[in-house]
């Protein structure tokens, strides 16, 4: 399964259970200038039950977005990958509450999570909350998170080149957030601010 | 290898012989009563007793925090005995107590200056504290030479009350938490140390703590203070009896940093873990603190935790002044029934501040290992920088691996990154060093070894010798 | 001449993950021979190699194996190693944090502890691993670098047989060592190799390909196909796989 969530626009599940070989596909876009929150919950109670979020996020004014996940590895053999972009701009709020949680004997369990996030304003705030917790031996778990902002050595290089600053911006926020932009459909760009 | 890795877990506690020493203790238990007599006995200043008593008032209206990922046993404060010291002839001997000489020689803590001018061991100061109180404190007199007040607590009340008043509680305040509040309130002794303007210490400072009697808990106060443009390395160690009912310790540490000083505080700690059945152990519920209070300022954190029956510990830098810098490093072995929730915050304030964070959690046999952490930019640290990076390991499928790093970002001209991984020691390592003749527990004692050395590097040289063979002892009976 | 045989492989079955790869394997070997297992890819080399030194998911369904006397089946990883057998692995296993010196000296203690010999001190630890570098023209550094981390492939090839010289095995096995390398660093590692064979010693070169057999000339080839010693032959066996591929080789 494939599926595409708008929050506020779509029914948005609350929680989700993947069996075993069961597998899902899912992006959460989090539309511009609107508040946006989600509270997801995937349990993965067989083996080969696979999950592959994402979430995207493009905050330009004083919205508050807010992420809270809990990815249950129930059974062994799952895989979960959850990846998390966005951009906080204006006086946006963010946080970003993440849970990966391996049961006992939830044995060749491999999940990830990453959660980056560029903070492009003074008065904008982001706040993430990545967790493992873990309880089986057999597993490969990692996540990842950062916040920070936009590189002025590739700023210049690209007006260097004679790309116009608000375009070279435009392009380096765009690269940040390739990974989950490119699951999107060019109808849902802009969405999230970019027209293409 | 399920076999060899049980083998490996069964843990063996050297340190856990107890002195026979004649001691004198205040009654059990807590009250305004037992403060009183407390600082009655250390024949504190007034301001000193206001002090303790405002700690115990705030501390009277708090609850012990739950947020730790900690099965914590109820405390009775009330059963605790909040002052014990071995007692000494009436005018104060000049020797050290030859049965106390004798235990620190067996735990191989260097208190005669003789030895280590004689180069047994490596140069450097200690101040030894037994139970309550302080009973040595070497090379006083070479470190006084270049400025450097080295000695008890006490001893710095009595001697450097301005010092002590000015510093006290300034990084640390008394209502911090439960378990500070608690310490402030009856704090019995511990180090106190200050590096003068522009001063190299020229020998690596060191605290050494051994609970001795029972039913008691040891609450030490240690303040570090290093003046601009200083330079200091402490050591701080610990051991205690094995015992089948668990003992508290609630410290404070408290580290002042000021204008281009460096610091370097390491802990090797060895507290009784509990047997392996989880009966016993130090309950290790402590508070460290430093500020990078001026410009250039720098503060590195290195621990090594082997010991206690449950940890709570977060040592802590505040980076106040521009362009400081603050590093924590941490090896953190939970064992059998071993529960410990560590890490750290950096608070960046400061412009071009920078903070790292490396965090190696081993667990095996059925215990719990956290890292908790919080790195927060200040909408003040422009161009502030953090990286983290925890790794766990995991020996065997009954114990549990949790990472809980918060991360706040107020700044849009600072960068935080955090990274985690957990996973299991690698069979293929194994079956490698076995392949080579190396047997199992000795081959995981191997990989564990080399897993800690980006932290284990970071301590004076003889700390990590005794690290190293501390993480293979704790690693006994592990290997299933 | 008749000698007592050092590896005595008899009707070896072993499954990965409950699918048999050997389906009965008889091989025997004496002291000072070199044999060559060829085969293609799939055919079970390696999956011999691990069953021989014991590594772990790998099961034994039928078949026995004699190394030197004794049941090797029954005995540990370790145990195996301190009875004189040694793998040159295909892929050398990093170990982060751990020197080369610290790794070896583990290694050379156990073995030397389980024979009843005292142990050798740090100086003569190091004067051996100094006189064995300098046999194998390894560079000092090597000595303090971590186990494999960050080795090219021809270094971790020449690492396997530098643990080699040190651990004075009475049987090697050299897993596709020439897998990787380029001309020049299978010289090197052939002549490493070479400088260590004695009368008594002897050597399983289980490779792809006919090159490394230019290099260390093998006494006996064997074809393994399909988890079975499908022929047995000489030099010429490894000629004709170079001309013919495996194709046409049944047994």
């Amino acid at each position: 399964m494939d599926r595409l969530y708008v929050i506020g626009w779509d029914e948005v599940p609350q929680h989700i259970t993947l069996g075993a070989g069961e597998s899902l596909k899912a992006t959460f876009v989090f539309p511009s200038r609107v508040d946006a929150a989600l509270d997801l919950t995937v349990d993965l109670t067989g083996p080969g039950a696979e999950l592959d979020l994402a979430g995207i996020f493009v905050c330009a004014d004083a919205e508050t977005v807010d992420i809270r996940t809990r990815v249950r590895h129930l059974a062994g053999g799952c895989k979960s990958n959850q990846l998390f972009r966005g951009v906080a701009d204006g006086r946006s709020r963010v946080r970003f509450d993440g849970l990966v949680y391996v049961a006992p004997d939830a044995q060749k369990t491999e999940a990830y999570q990453s959660c980056n996030s560029l903070l492009l304003n003074e008065a904008a705030r982001v706040e993430t909350d990545p967790q493992l917790e873990i309880y089986a031996d057999d597993v490969v778990c990692s996540h990842g998170a950062a916040i920070g902002y936009l590189s002025a050595d590739e700023l210049f290089y690209m007006r260097s080149r004679g790309i116009p600053e608000e375009e070279a911006r435009r392009l380096q926020i765009l690269s940040f957030l390739s990974p989950v932009l490119s699951r999107l459909p060019e109808s849902a760009y802009s969405l999230i601010g970019f027209q293409r | 290898m399920d076999e060899a890795l049980k083998e490996i877990t069964s843990k063996q506690y050297k340190e856990g012989f107890v002195t026979d020493v004649e001691q004198e203790y205040v009654p059990k238990g807590l009250s305004e009563q037992i403060i009183r007599q407390i600082s009655a006995i250390k024949q504190e200043p007034q301001w000193l007793l206001e002090f303790r008593l405002d700690a115990f008032r705030k501390w009277q209206k708090m609850t012990p925090p739950t947020w730790g990922h900690l099965t914590l046993p109820d405390i009775d404060f009330q059963d605790i005995i909040y002052y014990a010291a071995p007692k000494k002839d009436s005018d104060r001997p000049k020797e050290i107590d030859p049965k106390l000489q004798e235990t620190f020689d067996k735990l191989g803590i260097p208190i005669s200056e003789r030895e280590v001018l004689a180069g047994v061991k490596s140069k450097v100061a200690v101040d030894a504290v037994f139970d309550s109180v302080s009973v040595t404190t070497t090379f006083r007199k070479t470190l006084a030479e270049k400025g450097i007040i080295f000695c008890s607590f006490s001893e710095a009340v009595r001697e450097h009350p301005e010092l002590v008043r000015k510093y006290l509680a300034s990084v640390v305040p008394a209502g911090d938490n439960f378990y500070a509040a608690l310490n402030s309130a009856v704090f019995s002794d511990g180090s106190f140390c200050y590096i003068p303007k522009g001063v190299k210490c020229p020998m690596d400072l060191s605290s050494y703590f051994r609970i001795n009697a029972s039913g008691t808990g040891q609450f030490e106060r240690t303040l570090i203070v290093a003046d601009e443009g200083s330079q200091v390395s402490y050591m701080e160690g610990c051991t205690a009896p094995m015992r089948d009912e668990h003992q508290l310790h609630a410290a404070v540490v408290e580290i002042v940093v000021e204008a281009g000083a460096d610091v370097r505080y390491s802990t090797v700690q060895n507290w009784y873990p509990g047997d392996d059945q989880g009966r016993g152990g130090i309950l290790n519920l402590v508070t460290k603190r430093g500020i990078c209070k001026g410009e250039g300022s720098h503060l590195s954190w290195t621990q090594v935790e082997t010991g206690s029956a449950i940890t709570w510990k977060y040592p802590s830098t505040i980076l106040k002044g521009d362009n400081s810098s603050s590093e924590f490093y941490s090896v953190a072995l939970t064992n059998n029934y071993q529960q410990a929730d560590t890490g750290t915050k950096m608070i960046h304030l400061g412009k071009n501040t920078k903070s790292r964070i490396i965090s190696k959690g081993i667990s095996a046999g059925h215990s719990q290992n956290s890292y908790r952490g919080l790195v927060r930019m200040n909408s003040g640290a422009a161009g502030a920088r953090n990286y983290s990076q925890c790794d766990s390991l995991l020996i065997g499928s009954l114990c549990g691996a949790h990472t809980f790093p918060v991360i706040k970002n107020d700044c849009p001209r600072a960068i935080v990154e955090h990274e985690a991984t957990t996973s299991k020691i690698s069979e293929d390592q194994l079956f490698y060093l076995n392949q080579r003749g190396v047997p199992p527990e000795e081959a995981v004692s191997l990989i564990v070894n080399g897993y800690a050395k980006e932290v284990l590097q970071r301590l004076p040289m003889e700390f990590a010798v005794e690290a190293q063979k501390l993480l293979s002892v704790s690693l006994e009976g592990s290997v299933g | 001449m008749i000698m007592e045989a050092l590896l005595e492989i008899k009707g070896l079955h072993a499954s990965v993950e409950g699918k048999e790869i050997l389906h009965g394997v008889d091989l025997t070997i004496r002291p000072g021979e070199a044999h060559a297992v060829m085969g293609p890819n799939g055919a079970g080399k390696s999956t011999l190699s691990a069953v021989l030194t014991g590594r772990p998911g790998y099961e034994v369904t039928a078949g026995s194996v004699r190394f030197a006397g004794r049941d090797l089946l029954s005995m540990s990883p370790e145990e195996r190693s301190w009875a004189g057998l040694f793998l040159s692995f295909q892929y050398p296993i990093e170990i982060p944090g751990v020197s080369m010196t610290n790794f070896l000296k583990a290694a050379v203690s156990a073995r030397r502890k389980a024979a009843g010999l005292p142990e050798l001190s740090a100086g003569e630890f190091l004067s051996l691993m100094k006189q064995k570098m300098a046999l194998l023209k390894m560079k000092p550094e090597f000595a303090k670098r971590e186990v494999n981390v960050g080795f090219s492939g021809g270094e971790k090839k020449r690492g396997e047989i530098f643990q080699m010289a040190m651990l004075e095995p009475v049987l090697s096995i050299l897993d596709e060592t020439d897998s990787g390398l380029d001309v020049d660093a299978l010289k090197i590692v052939a002549d490493g190799v070479n400088s260590l064979r004695t009368p008594e010693t002897s050597a399983i070169i289980i490779t792809h390909y006919h090159k490394l057999l230019e290099y260390i000339a093998p006494d006996v080839v064997h074809v393994l196909k399909e988890g079975r010693i499908v022929k047995t032959g000489g030099k010429e066996l490894a000629d004709q796989i170079e001309v013919e591929g495996f194709e046409g080789i049944d047994g």
